[in-house]
């Protein structure tokens, strides 16, 4: 075996990490080699973030143990994580904005004399650095909240350069790059692994990692299921690695007929996260949407609850065109939607289900202006036998309910609209399995009746499963539109990480 | 490669978008700025040629040494400043500062009039001022009660005490100390003005020449980072908190040195402190608050004070002004950051 004689600068074994009832990592192995460039991919949930996290001392692992550097080490703190020489590049710029260049790449190092620092000097070295490893000239004194999201990020490696790192941990670095930064960051990198920096890198990217990286570790369900070469591993490969196989009977089948468009969104854009983003979906269609995070996909489902305001474009329901701006328009506009976080958006957790259920739509039972209570709780108790929401009453307040009831009722709260499109933003996730059966039934009643859903997730499995049609997004364009055989996770993914494009079959 | 088209494009577009951003941000600041500097000269050059007297040397000397008081303190209030942040809403501030000031001033000449000697009396304002310092440490990063809330109530707290121990009354005070900050002087400048200038140098340099008070502006500024940093964020919060206590005590001496005696109603200070240290922001490019920054204004309003009595206006015009300056640079560095927020 070659790995035996390998420099191992960190390994981690049998790390197991638990959030109440969300298994996280579950016996996760990481190896990082001095010299060489490790590529970690997984899908959204699979446990990259979290072992990096608990290798950054954010986390505690529940067990597992971590040698760096040859010693074992029991508890760590992100102080002294660093102190060992191991450097995390996170994905949000962790920059004071205040802060000139170089006080942000010497904080908590500064130089000087005792305790008085020289910002001449840090700036002067932190210009020598910028220059040396990325060719960038920035003016003395540079403020760190007048630079571009690229510089940032530059900044942030430079600063763990300046500090000596033996192991560079970059999460996710080229997302807000352009294509010139990528590839000078690249180098950088190939510089460092060089110099014998055991380099980690994290990416969605695959055409990334198999351009940069030595090995790559791909985890799946909070497990690493495998390291391979990238340059002797097809990236189909490596994308199979990373989805389950093990698909059950969760998805009911359906049939239905298509009826006329009800939601025809064309030319929608978003500065910096979209452009020209166009589709239809007809009556009784559900629609996946899919991206990777900073795809865009997200945001375009934002503007459409009107959480964010799109700079242009055209949403249409039943050929009313409408102006998202607000989400009281949106509702009135007989858009229902379901947001991501339920408890910032979707329910309100101090109040009774029946209140949460009847909230969007109480005009329907109200005669001037009072609300007729019998009608109310008669519509209320019967969506709530009808999703089998587990309530002990239905003036039990929504906070004692468990997180896929608590689903449930801020679906309900949209069927007693009865909408006739319906936004979804991960409806399934943190919802157990059960739940989660339960919620594409009713995503599958409500087609059956004639409206048009969109349902944005990152469970590729679940967009196979529940959809008629796959949207994908990459880099805020379409890049893909997948229905029917074509349809499937493989695919989904290639398409999302940039592997593979599919843009003849976008409709327009 | 048509992915890597995407790549770029979307990426340039966002780089000029930024860069754009970035330009008009700073321009805006450099408007507020060069604003705010062109309105405090304005102020001044009307003073200079229509109050009598304004420009006299003794006159000058005399408004610096009535600015000992309000910027002893107001450096304690920026340096809170500082460390917490200077969100309006969940920054640092400490309210009780003044109401502090009143409570050591209190125990200090209290302590002189039973006989005890200056060292005591002086050691005893310092450990009432840093433990009503710590006090309000405790309720913000211990209790993580919002600045704005804990300070105020501790401001009662120290109000109550003062009050308890004076029965409301002026309580005369004389001592060496005392006698020494009244009438001496040294090149021809008194003892309170150094007092000043002394203050200032200390702050000056702690803040921006050393290691810590970078690190305190990269707490205030953004605590995640700091603590990325390896910065413990508590530990530089409540020392903020428990310098701005000694800050009180420093100022308490110098009040019952000027009044001769500690009398109550410390706590209208509060006003010319908060402006002071607010104001100081607009003389900063990053709009953060500097004890420069800080040490300017407070001459300002030290001149302003003054400027209206030589014209013979009303000193009750002087708290409205004050309060409008407070309005003025909040809702300006608000807006002036707002974009900031959104990123």
């Amino acid at each position: 075996m070659q790995t035996a004689k390998r420099d191992i600068a960190v390994s981690m074994t049998g790390i197991s990490k638990r959030f109440g009832p969300v298994r996280a990592l579950e016996n996760a192995n990481l190896e990082i080699a001095r010299g060489s460039i490790l590529g970690l991919v997984g899908q959204n949930g699979a446990g990259k973030s979290t072992i990096i996290k608990v290798l950054a001392g954010i986390i505690k692992p529940d067990s597992g143990s971590i040698v760096i550097n040859g010693e074992a080490v029991t508890s760590l703190t992100p102080a002294s994580v660093e102190k060992l020489g191991v450097h995390f590049i996170h994905q949000d710029r962790l920059l004071v904005p205040t802060a000139t260049v170089g006080e942000a790449v010497f904080l908590g190092h500064e130089i000087g004399l005792g305790p008085f620092v020289s910002r001449r000097v840090m700036e002067r070295r932190a210009a020598d650095l910028l220059k040396r490893f990325f060719g960038m000239e920035l003016p003395a004194g540079t403020l760190v909240k007048d630079l571009t999201t690229a510089q940032q990020k530059v900044v942030q490696i430079t600063r763990a350069l300046a500090q000596k790192a033996s192991v560079l941990v970059l999460d996710e670095p080229t997302a807000a790059l352009v294509k010139r930064e990528v590839d000078s960051l690249f180098d950088v990198l190939r510089r460092l692994r060089d110099d014998g920096i055991a380099v980690v890198f994290i990416s969605h990217y695959m055409q990334e990692i198999e351009k940069l990286c030595d090995r790559v570790t791909v985890m799946r369900n909070g497990t690493d299921v495998g390291t391979v070469d990238p340059r002797q591993t097809p990236i189909d490969e490596i994308i199979a690695m990373m989805i389950a196989r093990d698909v059950g009977e969760m998805f009911p089948k359906r049939s239905v007929e298509l009826g006329a468009p009800v939601l025809e969104v064309s030319n929608l854009r978003l500065g910096g996260s979209f452009e020209n983003i166009g589709f239809n979906i007809r009556a009784g269609e559900i629609v996946g949407l899919t991206g990777l995070l900073g795809s865009g996909a997200k945001e375009i489902v934002q503007c459409l609850f009107g959480l964010k305001t799109a700079d242009g474009g055209e949403v249409k329901v039943e050929g009313r065109e409408l102006s998202l701006s607000t989400p009281v328009k949106a509702v009135r506009d007989g858009i229902a939607m379901l947001p991501e976080d339920r408890r910032a958006h979707g329910v309100a957790l101090g109040l009774s289900v029946r209140e949460n259920i009847s909230l969007a739509s109480l005009r329907r039972y109200s005669r001037s202006g009072m609300v007729s209570r019998g009608a109310e709780n008669q519509a209320v108790d019967g969506l709530i036998k009808e999703l089998s929401i587990k309530t002990p009453h239905r003036d039990a307040l929504v906070r004692e309910l468990s997180g896929g009831n608590q689903q449930k009722v801020a679906i309900a709260k949209w069927l007693s609209c009865q909408s006739r499109v319906y936004v979804l933003d991960e409806p399934t996730v943190a919802v157990d399995v059960g739940a989660k059966v339960e919620i594409y039934n009713l995503l599958n009643r409500l087609a059956g009746e004639g409206a048009a859903i969109l349902l944005l997730s990152s469970d590729l499995l679940e967009l196979v499963g529940v959809c008629d049609r796959v949207l994908v997004v990459y880099r805020g364009r379409l890049a893909g539109s997948f229905s029917g055989p074509a349809m499937n996770s493989d695919a989904l993914l290639a398409a999302s990480s940039g592997a593979r494009s599919n843009i003849d079959g976008v409709a327009a | 490669m048509s992915a890597t088209v995407f790549h770029a494009e979307v990426g340039v577009s966002d780089e000029k978008q930024a860069a754009a951003k970035s330009a008009r941000r700073r321009f805006g600041a450099l408007v507020v700025r060069l604003g705010a500097i062109a309105a405090f000269a304005a102020i001044m050059a009307y003073f200079v040629i229509f109050a009598p007297g304004f420009t006299s040397t003794f006159n000058l000397i005399n408004v610096v040494e009535q600015s000992a008081i309000l910027g002893v303190l107001a450096y304690g209030m920026t340096a809170v400043i500082i460390g917490g942040g200077s969100n309006v809403t969940e920054g640092g501030i400490d309210l009780s500062i003044a109401a502090n000031m009143g409570l050591c001033a209190a125990v200090y000449a209290t302590l002189l009039s039973m006989g005890y000697g200056d060292f005591l009396s002086v050691i005893a304002a310092i450990a009432v001022g840093m433990a009503v310092g710590a006090l309000n440490a405790v309720a913000v990063v211990g209790l993580g009660i919002l600045p704005l809330l804990a300070t105020l109530a501790v401001l009662n707290v120290a109000a109550g005490m003062e009050l308890t121990l004076t029965q409301n009354t002026v309580v005369g005070a004389s001592s060496p100390l005392l006698g020494l900050l009244v009438s001496g002087s040294f090149l021809g400048i008194s003892a309170l003005a150094w007092a000043l200038i002394v203050f200032s140098a200390i702050m000056i340099v702690v803040v921006h020449g050393t290691s810590f008070g970078l690190r305190l502006y990269a707490v205030g500024g953004h605590p995640e980072a700091a603590r990325a940093a390896g910065i413990s964020v508590p530990f530089y919060v409540s020392f903020t908190y428990v310098l701005s206590g000694f800050c009180a005590a420093v100022a308490s001496i110098l009040t019952v040195s000027r009044l001769s005696a500690s009398t109550p109603g410390s706590g209208e200070l509060l006003l010319s402190v908060l402006a002071a240290a607010l104001l100081g922001t607009v003389f900063s490019r990053r709009f953060v608050p500097t004890m420069g920054g800080t040490l300017l204004s407070v001459l300002f309003i030290g001149l302003l004070a003054n400027g209206f009595q030589l014209l013979n206006v009303s000193s009750y015009w002087v708290n409205g002004v004050q309060g409008a300056l407070i309005l003025l640079v909040v809702a300006i560095t608000s807006f002036a950051r707002g974009s900031e927020g959104s990123r």
